[in-house]
């Protein structure tokens, strides 16, 4: 594989947001914005990435199956942890003026399936919210008061699995309505669209990120933890055990690691007999915090 | 603060319904077909969900009223519980809700009035026995209730059923509704509680133990049965000294004919809910003890359990009779 700036930091690549955009003007300006390089011009999607900030982007193209595809392509290709968070943004219809105006996507619903999704916690500080719909072509008529798009329910069919719902963001910008016709949107249109908001999604960005943050630590594995599993020999069931023993065991002695123990346990067995023993030395004197 | 009302299409024109998106004029309205549709889902994240829940009105068909599980509950020969709402607005670290369902949204159902149906059916299917109905198994009974209006409702039917008894089980100090009325001799308010420091720790949300003691105290002298809940029972360093205290406190120049029934229970989860809370919430250390698994239960074990029991009803006894403690076992 041939890769450009960003091939070399691949390996070492935490991503926590992941933007899923349909075309290249939408996402040019995110990729300035969070200062994101194309990480190789040979992929099957087009992928840029941050290794710094750990953000990444994939340009699926138009329609709800690229969209899926597209950040199926990304999550395999940077493999791509269960606590990050997944970001559909690009522009839509509007049954109303005016252009311009960034909404979030409180229900997405796929005109065809009829299938509904719900993305996302609330962002009401920063975005006014609406519902969405995925059509197979550019609505002209728009009519029901939602948002009409070509991606989002394919994004959301795929994205949430990766992580959770709660991590899968639809951000749309009002391009067209029945006074603004689509056919004057031009790349130039969708680019400005886009750049106008990056503040506001920055900030947007800034509240995904805590909540990804939160999500890492909860599911994280620690360093130490891994480290007796790669030299010890467990079981299945002893490596989930000692897993789950040790998190109780950090929880009750945060200050604590496993080095300091000035112990050498002889089996993977042992370890979690200590570990266990030494929550049941505590129980007298338990505290809560 | 709910910014989100998520509302099922056939019950826009309940009257429930616009009473309830008056009292959240900023909330986003989005329509939906059914509440499934976006509760208890897979790929949800009840700890992510929390932090900001939405709102969802639907409509209840089914299963209005339902037998409680044995061990809960008072001296009643038959106990039910009805669940106008899922979920509740407060974050207890040890809650039930959390292992029960993916979702920390709040759906209220708004046909109140098929619940007083139900509850009316039930009744006059069951003359033989004295009857209790729970309000606050799936969700706090009163601190929904500047948004939800269901209390008043709840209440004026009641009222009008002598024969029976409603619990309202609550956490929270929104008492309004019932302090502007007439106390009603067969609806008891019943408080959740634990001692201040423990529940400073794991009672997030949720008024402290001084405003909840005066609430209920506010009730007693409006002539409102009162109940006393110290369920879960919380061990830690030092709980004999803060449940004696926390006893005595509320206690204090509380009249003891306000006081309707005390009952306490151990901390327990069945097991799969207890894998699922405790992998949502890995730092916190009331997950950490090492707790016992028996049955398909996880506790802290008969040991501390019927210690706990014992210290608490040795408690009690100096200030109530043994007729109205209760030990709970679910």
């Amino acid at each position: 594989m041939k890769r450009g700036a960003g091939g070399e930091n691949l390996l070492k690549a935490d991503i926590k947001i992941c933007w899923v955009m349909a075309l290249r003007s939408e996402a040019m300006p995110v990729i300035d914005a969070f200062n994101m390089s194309i990480v190789s011009n040979e992929l099957l999607f087009p992928v840029y990435m941050n290794a710094e900030n750990d953000h990444a982007l994939v340009i699926s193209g138009t329609g709800p199956a690229k969209s899926a595809a597209g950040a199926t392509y990304l999550k395999s290709f940077l493999d791509v942890k269960s606590y990050a968070a997944w970001i559909n943004l690009g522009i839509a219809g509007y049954f109303k003026e005016p252009t311009g105006k960034l909404f979030q996507a409180l229900k997405v619903e796929h005109h065809d399936s009829r299938r509904a999704y719900f993305p996302g916690l609330r962002l009401s500080k920063f975005v006014d919210g609406c519902a969405l719909s995925t059509v197979s072509k550019p609505e002209v008529n728009f009519p029901d008061q939602v948002l009409y798009d070509m991606e989002a329910a394919g994004f959301c069919e795929l994205a949430p699995t990766f992580s959770c719902n709660e991590l899968t963001y639809v951000f749309k910008v009002v391009s067209d309505t029945p006074f603004t016709k689509a056919s004057l949107v031009t790349k130039k249109v969708v680019t400005n669209l886009i750049e106008n908001h990056i503040g506001t999604i920055s900030k947007l960005v800034g509240s995904i990120g805590e909540l990804v943050k939160d999500e890492k630590n909860r599911l994280v594995i620690s360093h130490e933890v891994n480290h007796y599993l790669e030299n010890f020999q467990f079981t299945n069931s002893n490596r989930v055990k000692f897993q789950q023993i040790y998190k109780k065991w950090k929880s009750a002695f945060p200050n604590k690691t496993l080095n300091a123990l000035n112990y050498t346990p002889t089996s993977a067995r042992e370890l979690i007999t200590r570990l266990e023993q030494d929550l049941l030395d505590e129980v007298k004197d338990w505290n809560l915090v | 603060m709910i910014d989100t009302v998520y509302v099922e299409e056939k019950i826009l024109d309940h009257p429930i319904t616009k009473n309830v998106i008056k009292s959240v004029p900023t909330a986003d309205i989005i329509k939906i077909n059914r509440y499934q549709e976006l509760f208890n889902k897979r790929y949800q994240n009840f700890r992510l969900q929390k932090k900001n829940p939405s709102l969802i009105l639907a409509k209840k068909y089914d299963n209005f009223v339902l037998p409680v599980p044995s061990g809960f509950g008072m001296n009643a020969q038959k106990n039910f519980y009805f669940s106008h709402m899922y979920n509740c607005i407060y974050d207890c670290r040890y809650c039930f809700l959390q292992g029960m369902y993916s979702s920390a949204n709040y759906v209220l159902f708004v046909n109140y009035n098929d619940f007083f149906e139900s509850i009316s059916d039930t009744i006059e299917a069951q003359t033989s026995s004295s009857l209790t109905f729970y309000s606050g198994y799936d969700c706090d009974s009163l601190a929904f209730d500047k948004v939800s209006g269901f209390s008043k409702h709840a209440l004026d039917f009641f009222s009008k059923q002598p024969s029976v008894e409603l619990e309202l089980r609550t956490k929270s100090i929104v008492t309004s509704s019932l302090m502007k009325r007439d106390p009603i001799e067969n609806c008891v308010v019943a408080f959740s509680l634990s001692p201040p420091k423990i529940a400073s720790i794991l009672d997030n949300k949720a008024p402290s133990i001084e405003k909840r003691t005066i609430a209920l105290k506010q009730l007693a002298n409006a002539g409102w049965p009162i109940g006393l809940r110290f369920d879960p029972l919380i061990y830690c360093s030092g709980w004999e000294n803060m449940y004696s205290n926390l006893i005595a406190d509320i206690m204090h120049d509380l009249n003891p004919s306000s006081l309707h029934s005390v009952s306490h229970g151990p901390l327990r989860f069945p097991k799969k809910m207890y894998k699922k809370i405790s992998s949502l919430h890995p730092e916190n250390k009331l997950f950490s003890f090492p707790m016992i698994e028996k049955g398909g239960i996880v506790s802290y074990g008969k040991g501390i359990e019927n210690t706990m029991s014992s210290f608490l009803k040795m408690e009690l006894l100096k200030y109530t009779t043994q007729s109205k403690i209760f030990r709970c076992t679910v």
